[in-house]
């Protein structure tokens, strides 16, 4: 592996910046760090870099620890939020700035700083200066100044934060192919926003309050989510209050069959058979508080056709009807453009609005109108409620 | 101010005219006049004459400008190394450290400077260390009023910039004496450059704690015009003015291009 980090913790005086992180980065992988501002995303990265000592815990690059080498010696490249391009250099030499730190001599700088130009397409611009380069052409050069001193190790700070939105899909295009120019280059890539993270990540760490929450393969953690927080940071997911029943669960008195909390969520239960006893009584009662966890995109929304129908429906099985359907009202509409987000109240859950994602060109009920919620059984996971 | 209508606009530029013209052009405008007056008995100088100005390019009066631009040129050059030396320590410095040497650097500007000059008077006209008498004197007390305005504009800048540019350049294997010299100061460059100019400016028209220190050999081209107006040479003093005020703006100017192209780049 070619970054470790052991038990690193970050304090400013009184403020806890960064909380035992432990991870592990393998060369020609790449890590998001993913969370919301001050979870603490920013000061791992920099703790890695070198521009803070953690108040506890080790780092290590390739098998040495570091923890105490100053940044100049690391020979970690790092991608700063602003860029950081020096303003009085022009782009080929700031792109040349680490190879003549490191002495190299001059036929060589000239040609690596040719190879990443090309690289990155900036090869016209070698004689400009930062300020006359636009937003993007200026994140380019900063990605070849860091890829310049062929690190092992690549940090990248929000690289796409100041871009506009055209402009951020643009270069996380550019990133992923990158990305292959350089294979054996471990990557750090901190970010807010999720879709870069499920773009360009191998595995994501999702991080709040100066911890790690959760750190899985980004389609794991998408499709089977570990938290609560990781669930609706990641995608937004709908978390319902559910209870664990016989063969399923509980939900605004109606059971969902055939859905069982995880071993992960229910520790040191294993068996479908024992789960029952553990999840009522035992485990201090922690199954209590189980979220359904279901995307946007993934229930399905149909209209009421006809109340009585769906009364007689639900009147056959009495109050404890189980199937995956449930009654509720539409109360907003939002259109995005490729689908629409629907917000739903579930009949009986008026605290907790259901989020769903359709289409464009489906036909949509109107607002106010009463709605049957459909959660097919295989988009659902169960997580642990927060607070445990 | 915000002014709409036509006649509140030409009562307010009537208004700055007045005061503009009276108090600070028209000034000006008199030491010109005086510095070409033969007499000037009436309203206005009569019998122009050049002499002044000859005598005040000539002899001692031109020994005193040479004074003034070494003085102004040591002083404001020493005064721009450590100021910025000693803004670039407190930036690192811990806290209560930084706010110390801050305040340590105001108090020039807070302490009138004739106070300044007799205290370096008192300080070092004794052993062990006997400057009265001597040049340097004059240059440690200018350096001192200077440092504080050059510490003031460069940590100023300082605290514009951003440390990702020093950590960026470490990162890329700069040790930190390449991190200073490549990076953090040509980034200052135009602070550094204001501030030089700043001294120089202010060290050309020093006189409250010149006036304390100066030994006879060594007297500047302000302190000349103080002696000359009190001897009621009045014309030449100001021909001798009007030099030191030409001397001055030109290097302000000289310096300001200078910066001016810096930021260009």
């Amino acid at each position: 592996m070619t970054v470790r980090l052991e038990d690193v913790t970050v304090r400013f005086g009184q403020t806890v910046a960064l909380e035992g992180l432990d991870l592990t980065v393998a060369a020609g992988e790449t890590v998001a760090l993913l969370g919301p501002s001050g979870s603490g995303k920013s000061t791992a990265l920099k703790a890695i870099a070198g521009f803070v000592r953690p108040s506890r815990g080790r780092i290590w690059l390739a098998g040495a620890d570091v923890t105490d080498v100053p940044p100049a010696r690391r020979g970690i490249g790092v991608v700063v939020q602003q860029y950081a391009l020096f303003p009085h250099l022009r782009v080929a030499d700031n792109v040349a700035f680490g190879l003549r730190a490191a002495r190299k001599p001059k036929a060589e700088v000239a040609r690596r700083v040719a190879e990443v130009l090309e690289m990155v397409g900036m090869a016209k611009y070698a004689r400009r200066y930062p300020r006359e380069l636009s937003g993007g052409q200026q994140q380019r050069v900063a990605i070849a100044r860091a890829l310049a001193i062929q690190p092992p190790v690549l940090l990248l700070d929000e690289p796409l934060a100041a871009l506009d939105a055209q402009l951020r899909a643009d270069m996380l295009g550019e990133l992923q192919k990158l990305r292959r120019e350089v294979p054996d280059v471990a990557i750090v890539y901190v970010t807010h926003d999720q879709s870069e993270a499920l773009a360009l990540a191998d595995r994501i760490a999702v991080m709040r309050d100066a911890r790690l929450v959760d750190i899985a393969p980004a389609a794991d953690l998408y499709s089977a989510p570990p938290s609560a927080f990781t669930a609706s940071f990641l995608g937004g997911a709908n978390l319902l209050p559910v209870e664990v029943v016989e063969g399923g669960v509980r939900l605004a008195g109606q059971t969902l069959a055939g859905l069982r909390p995880q071993a992960a969520t229910l520790p040191g239960d294993a068996g479908g058979a024992s789960y029952q006893g553990a999840g009522r009584s035992g485990a201090g009662g922690r199954s209590e508080a189980l979220l359904l966890c279901i995307r946007p995109h993934a229930i399905k929304l149909s209209d009421r056709v006809g109340e009585a129908d769906a009364v007689g429906e639900r009147g056959e099985g009495g109050g404890a009807t189980a199937g995956d359907s449930w009654p509720g009202v539409l109360v907003g509409a939002q259109w995005r453009g490729a689908s629409s987000r629907l917000t739903c109240v579930i009949d009986g859950l008026p605290a907790v609005s259901v989020q769903v994602d359709v289409p464009t060109g489906e036909c949509l009920p109107e607002v106010g109108a009463k709605v049957s919620i459909e959660l097919p059984v295989e988009a659902c996971t169960l997580v642990a409620a927060e607070g445990r | 101010m915000l002014l709409w209508t036509k006649p509140g606009k030409i009562v307010t530029w009537i208004a700055f005219a007045l005061v503009f013209g009276v108090l600070v052009l028209a000034p000006f405008i008199v030491v010109a006049a005086a510095a070409f007056a033969g007499s000037w008995n009436g309203v206005f100088p009569s019998s122009p004459t050049t002499s002044h100005l000859a005598e005040a390019l000539s002899g001692d009066e031109l020994a005193s400008l040479t004074v003034s631009l070494q003085t102004a040129f040591l002083g404001g050059l020493l005064a721009v190394v450590l100021g910025t030396w000693a803004a670039l320590a407190a930036r690192n410095a811990p806290k209560p450290l930084a706010r110390f040497a801050d305040a340590l650097h105001h108090l020039p500007i807070a302490v009138p400077s004739v106070v300044v000059g007799l205290s370096l008077l008192v300080a070092f006209s004794r052993q062990p260390v006997l400057l009265n008498g001597t040049k340097w004197i004059v240059v440690i007390a200018h350096l001192v009023l200077m440092v504080a305005f050059s510490y003031g504009t460069v940590a100023a800048a300082l605290q514009r910039t951003n440390d990702a540019y020093a950590e960026v350049a470490a990162s890329l294997g700069a040790s930190p004496a390449r991190v200073l010299w490549q990076i953090r100061l040509p980034m200052l460059r135009p602070a550094i450059v204001s501030a030089a100019s700043l001294s120089i400016a202010l060290s050309m028209g020093e006189v409250g704690a010149t006036i304390m220190v100066y030994p006879a050999s060594w007297r500047t081209l302000p302190v000349s015009v103080f002696a000359l107006t009190d001897r009621g040479q009045t014309f030449t003093a100001a021909a001798e003015s009007l030099v030191l005020l030409a001397v001055t703006v030109v290097l302000v100017v000289t310096l300001d291009r200078l910066r001016g192209r810096s930021v260009e780049r």
